[in-house]
C-alpha cells in the first residue's frame, strides 16, 4: 500500500466521521436557539425542559464533532504538507479565519452556556446560544469557502510555482460556493429536524411520559425538515450548472471534458483524468434519498389534528427513515470530493503532489490508530446519544439545578 | 509583519500550554483516587471547552500565516504530534463523556482514559518543543528526512519535564479553584510536585546542554538559558507561594512555567523557526516560513478587531466562573 492511498483514505474516514456528526451539531443547534427564544418569550416551562432535553443531546453530539476536527486540522499538516507548501498561501486564509471568527468562540460560548444555567441571567444565557449557532453557520461558511477554492481555484496567481492570493473577494464570490453552502444547510436542517422528529416519534410509539412534550417536539422537527428537504433538493440539483460548467469531469462525458483533458495532458502529462466511479454513484443513490425525504414532506398534513400519531404508521415510517439523511449526506460529500480526483485543488495541485513525505509504516499506524481511536469514539458516542433519547426528558443532567453533588443519580426508567 | 504573527502564533500556543496544561494536570490527578474526581472536573467546568479553543486557534494561525513550517514542522515530527493529538482527543472526549453513564464501572473506565489522554498529550507537546529546539534534518528540497531524529535523551527528558510541570499546575489550579476544605490536601500534593517539577526541568536543561545537536541548533544559547533559569525561579516561586497559602500567585508563576517554554524555543531558534541538521543553510527562517504579503495583510486586517473580541469573551468566561466551586456551582462534567 502506497502512502498516497493510506494517506486519503485516512482523510475520508475521519471527514466522515465528522461531518456525520456536524450535520447533526448545526441541524440542532438551530433548533434549540427556536426553543429557548421561545421559552424565553413564553415563559412556558415544557420549552425549558425541551432545551435541556434536546441541549443535552446537542452536547454529547458535540464532543464528536470537536473531536474529529482537531484531527482533521491537523491532518492538513501531517499527511498532506504539499498543500500547506504549494497552496496554503490561499487556501490557510479561510481555514484561518475559521478557527479564530468561528471555532474559538463557538466552543468558548458553548462552555459557558452548558454551565450557565441557574448562573447567568435567562438573556445572557439566551444571548449565548444564539452566540453558539450564529458562529456555527460562520464556521459551516469558512470551512466551505476553503472546500469550495479546492473545487475551483480562483484569487490567486502561481509564482516560482508556487500559488499566492491576488483576491480574496473572488473566493467569497467562487461560483462553487454560494449553492453548496445553501445545500450543506438545508442538509443539516433536514438531518436536525429528521432526528427530532425520529426520536419524538419513538417515544409516542412507546407511549412514554410526557405525550405533550414530545408531540412539540415531532411538531418542531417535522415541520424544519420538510421545508429544508425542498430547499435541499433545490439547491442540490441549483449545483449541476455551475459545477458540470467548471469541472467537466465530473459528471463524465462532452466536448468540454475531452478539451480539458488535452489541456491538462499538455500541462501536466499523460495520466488518467476520469474521477473514479464511485463519486457518480454516490450522487446517484443521494439523489434518490432527496426524492424518497421529499415525498415524506407528504406526512405535514397529517399534523392536524394529531393524524400523525393516531394513525401510528407515519410514526414508524419517521423513525425507519431517520438513517436516510446521514446515508444521504455521505453520498453528497462523496460525490463533491472523489468527483474531484485526481486533484486536490483542481487542475492547479494533483493530489499525489500533495501527499506528505513519509514513510507507508508511518502513514499505516497512523491510519489504523486514528480510525479505531475515532471509530470506537462515534460508536460509544452514538450508544451514549441513543440512551439519553431513550432516557427521556424526565431529568437531563444539563440545565439540572444544583444541588449537593453525590456522584450518584437514581436508576434510569429506559435503559 | 513576520514577526508580529509569529509572536502571536506563540502566544496562542503557549496561552493553549498554560490553559490545556491544567486541564492535562487535573487529568493526571484523577489517577489518585475515585473519590472528588467529579468535583475535580468541575472545577475545570466552565473553562475547559474554552482552553483547548487555543490549540485550534494556534494551529489555525500556523496554517494561515506559516503554510510551509505548519507541513514540515507537523509532518516533521510526525510520532510527537500524533501522541499529542491522540492525547487530545481522549481527554476531550473523556472529560465531555465521562458522566453521561450512570454506572460507577464505566465513569471510572472514562476517567482512565482521561489519565492516559493527559500523559500523552503532555508527553507528545513536550516532545514537540524539544525536537524542534534540536533541530530537524530538513533537506535541501525543503521536506524533512525521516522520523528517527526525534528519539533523542533530549527529547524524553523534556517529555517528562512536560509531564510533571503539567501535574505540578494542574494541583496548583485545584488548590486555587477548589472548595477550601478540599484545597488543603491538594495544596500538600501541589507541593510535593512542583520540586519534581523543578529536577526535571534542570535535568532537561542538562541534557540539552550536553547535547551536540541542542548547542549546534540553540542560535541564541544565552536567552535560552536565561529563559531556562526563568522557568526555574518561577517554579521556586510557585512553591513559596503554596507554602504561603497564596495559590493565586502560585498559579500565576505555574502558568509562566508552562508558556516559557514555547518563549525559549522560539528565542533560542530565532531567526530560524526550524533549524537544520542535516544541512546548515536548509533551514526555514520565519521570514521564509511565512505566507506572503497579501495573505499577512488579509489576516492581519481580520485579526486586529477580532482579537479584542477573542480576549474579552474568554476574559467573560473567566470573570462568570471565577472563585472557588461550591456545592451550588453547576454540575455538568
Amino acid at each position: 500500500m502506497d502512502t498516497l492511498l493510506l494517506a486519503r483514505l485516512q482523510f475520508a474516514t475521519t471527514t466522515t466521521i465528522h461531518f456525520l456528526f456536524v450535520v447533526v451539531t448545526l441541524g440542532l443547534v438551530t433548533l434549540l436557539v427556536g426553543l429557548q427564544t421561545a421559552g424565553f418569550v413564553t415563559g412556558k416551562p415544557v420549552y425549558e425542559r425541551l432545551t435541556r432535553f434536546w441541549g443535552q443531546l446537542y452536547v454529547i453530539n458535540y464532543v464528536l464533532g470537536i473531536a474529529t476536527g482537531i484531527v482533521m486540522e491537523f491532518q492538513f499538516g501531517l499527511n498532506w504538507s504539499g498543500l500547506s507548501r504549494y497552496v496554503g498561501n490561499v487556501f490557510g486564509a479561510p481555514l484561518a479565519i475559521e478557527t479564530l471568527v468561528a471555532f474559538f468562540l463557538e466552543s468558548t460560548f458553548l462552555g459557558m452556556w452548558i454551565f450557565g444555567w441557574h448562573r447567568l441571567r435567562r438573556g445572557v444565557h439566551l444571548a449565548l446560544l444564539w452566540g453558539v449557532a450564529f458562529t456555527a453557520y460562520a464556521s459551516a461558511f469558512w470551512i466551505m469557502v476553503a472546500n469550495s477554492w479546492l473545487q475551483h481555484p480562483v484569487g490567486y496567481e502561481v509564482r516560482d510555482g508556487i500559488a499566492h492570493l491576488t483576491d480574496f473577494g473572488a473566493l467569497l464570490t467562487n461560483p462553487t460556493l454560494g449553492f453548496a453552502f445553501a445545500h450543506v444547510v438545508s442538509a443539516s436542517l433536514v438531518t436536525g429536524g429528521m432526528l427530532m422528529a425520529a426520536v419524538s416519534a419513538w417515544h409516542l410509539i412507546r407511549r412514554t411520559p410526557d405525550f405533550a412534550l414530545f408531540r412539540t417536539s415531532l411538531r418542531l422537527g417535522l415541520l424544519t425538515a420538510a421545508p429544508a428537504v425542498v430547499f435541499l433538493v433545490g439547491f442540490g440539483f441549483a449545483q449541476f450548472g455551475p459545477v458540470g460548467r467548471l469541472q467537466p469531469t465530473k459528471f463524465g462525458g462532452g466536448p468540454d471534458r475531452d478539451a480539458l483533458v488535452a489541456e491538462w495532458t499538455a500541462r501536466f502529462g499523460s495520466g488518467d483524468y476520469t474521477p473514479p466511479a464511485l463519486a457518480n454513484v454516490g450522487l446517484g443513490f443521494m439523489i434518490l434519498i432527496g426524492f424518497t425525504l421529499f415525498l415524506g414532506t407528504l406526512l405535514v398534513p397529517l399534523l392536524w389534528r394529531d393524524w400523525i400519531i393516531r394513525l401510528r404508521f407515519p410514526l414508524w415510517l419517521i423513525l425507519l427513515a431517520l438513517p436516510l439523511p446521514f446515508v444521504a449526506v455521505i453520498l453528497g460529500w462523496i460525490a463533491r470530493e472523489v468527483g474531484r480526483q485526481p486533484w486536490v485543488a483542481y487542475g492547479l495541485l494533483p493530489t499525489e503532489e500533495a501527499v506528505s513525505p513519509v514513510g507507508a509504516g508511518v502513514m499505516l499506524t497512523s491510519l489504523v490508530g486514528f480510525t479505531l481511536l475515532l471509530g470506537t469514539l462515534a460508536v460509544t458516542n452514538c450508544v451514549l446519544l441513543a440512551r439519553h433519547a431513550a432516557r427521556g426528558a424526565a431529568d437531563p443532567a444539563l440545565g439540572r439545578p444544583p444541588a449537593p453533588d453525590t456522584d450518584t443519580h437514581p436508576a434510569p426508567v429506559f435503559a | 509583519m513576520e514577526l508580529a504573527w509569529y509572536a502571536l502564533l506563540g502566544l496562542f500556543f503557549a496561552t493553549y500550554l498554560v490553559l490545556g496544561g491544567y486541564d492535562y494536570g487535573v487529568g493526571l490527578l484523577l489517577a489518585r483516587g475515585a473519590t472528588a474526581r467529579r468535583t475535580a472536573l468541575n472545577a475545570v467546568g466552565p473553562f475547559f471547552l474554552g482552553n483547548e479553543v487555543w490549540l485550534v486557534a494556534a494551529v489555525g494561525i500556523l496554517f494561515g500565516a506559516f503554510p510551509t513550517l505548519e507541513g514540515e514542522l507537523l509532518s516533521g515530527l510526525y510520532p510527537a504530534v500524533m501522541g499529542a493529538l491522540v492525547g487530545v482527543i481522549l481527554v476531550t472526549a473523556g472529560v465531555q463523556l465521562r458522566s453521561r453513564p450512570h454506572t460507577a464501572r464505566a465513569r471510572a473506565g472514562w476517567d482512565r482514559v482521561i489519565v492516559v489522554g493527559s500523559a500523552l498529550a503532555a508527553l507528545g507537546w513536550g516532545a514537540l518543543l524539544a525536537g524542534l529546539l534540536q533541530g530537524v534534518p530538513l533537506r535541501a528540497d525543503g521536506h524533512v528526512d525521516g522520523l528517527t531524529h526525534l528519539f533523542t535523551p533530549f527529547v524524553a527528558a523534556a517529555a517528562l519535564a512536560m509531564l510533571a510541570l503539567v501535574a505540578a499546575h494542574g494541583a496548583t489550579f485545584l488548590t486555587l479553584r477548589l472548595p477550601a476544605e478540599d484545597a488543603a490536601p491538594v495544596r500538600r500534593l501541589a507541593r510535593r510536585l512542583v520540586p519534581v517539577a523543578v529536577t526535571a526541568v534542570g535535568a532537561t536543561t542538562v541534557v540539552g546542554l550536553l547535547s551536540d545537536r541542542v548547542r549546534a541548533a540553540a542560535q541564541q544559547p544565552l536567552a535560552a538559558v536565561l529563559l531556562a533559569l526563568l522557568l526555574v525561579v518561577a517554579l521556586l516561586a510557585a512553591r513559596t507561594a503554596l507554602a504561603r497559602n497564596r495559590p493565586g500567585v502560585a498559579f500565576a508563576a505555574t502558568s509562566a512555567a508552562l508558556a516559557l517554554p514555547v518563549a525559549l524555543v522560539g528565542a533560542a531558534l530565532w531567526p530560524w523557526a526550524l533549524v537544520s541538521t542535516a544541512e546548515p543553510g536548509a533551514g526555514l527562517t520565519v521570514a521564509d516560513a511565512a505566507a506572503s504579503g497579501p495573505t499577512l495583510r488579509l489576516l492581519g486586517w481580520l485579526a486586529l478587531p477580532l482579537l479584542p473580541a477573542l480576549l474579552g469573551f474568554q476574559a467573560m468566561c473567566w470573570w462568570v466562573f471565577r472563585g472557588r466551586t461550591d456545592g451550588r456551582a453547576p454540575v455538568y462534567w
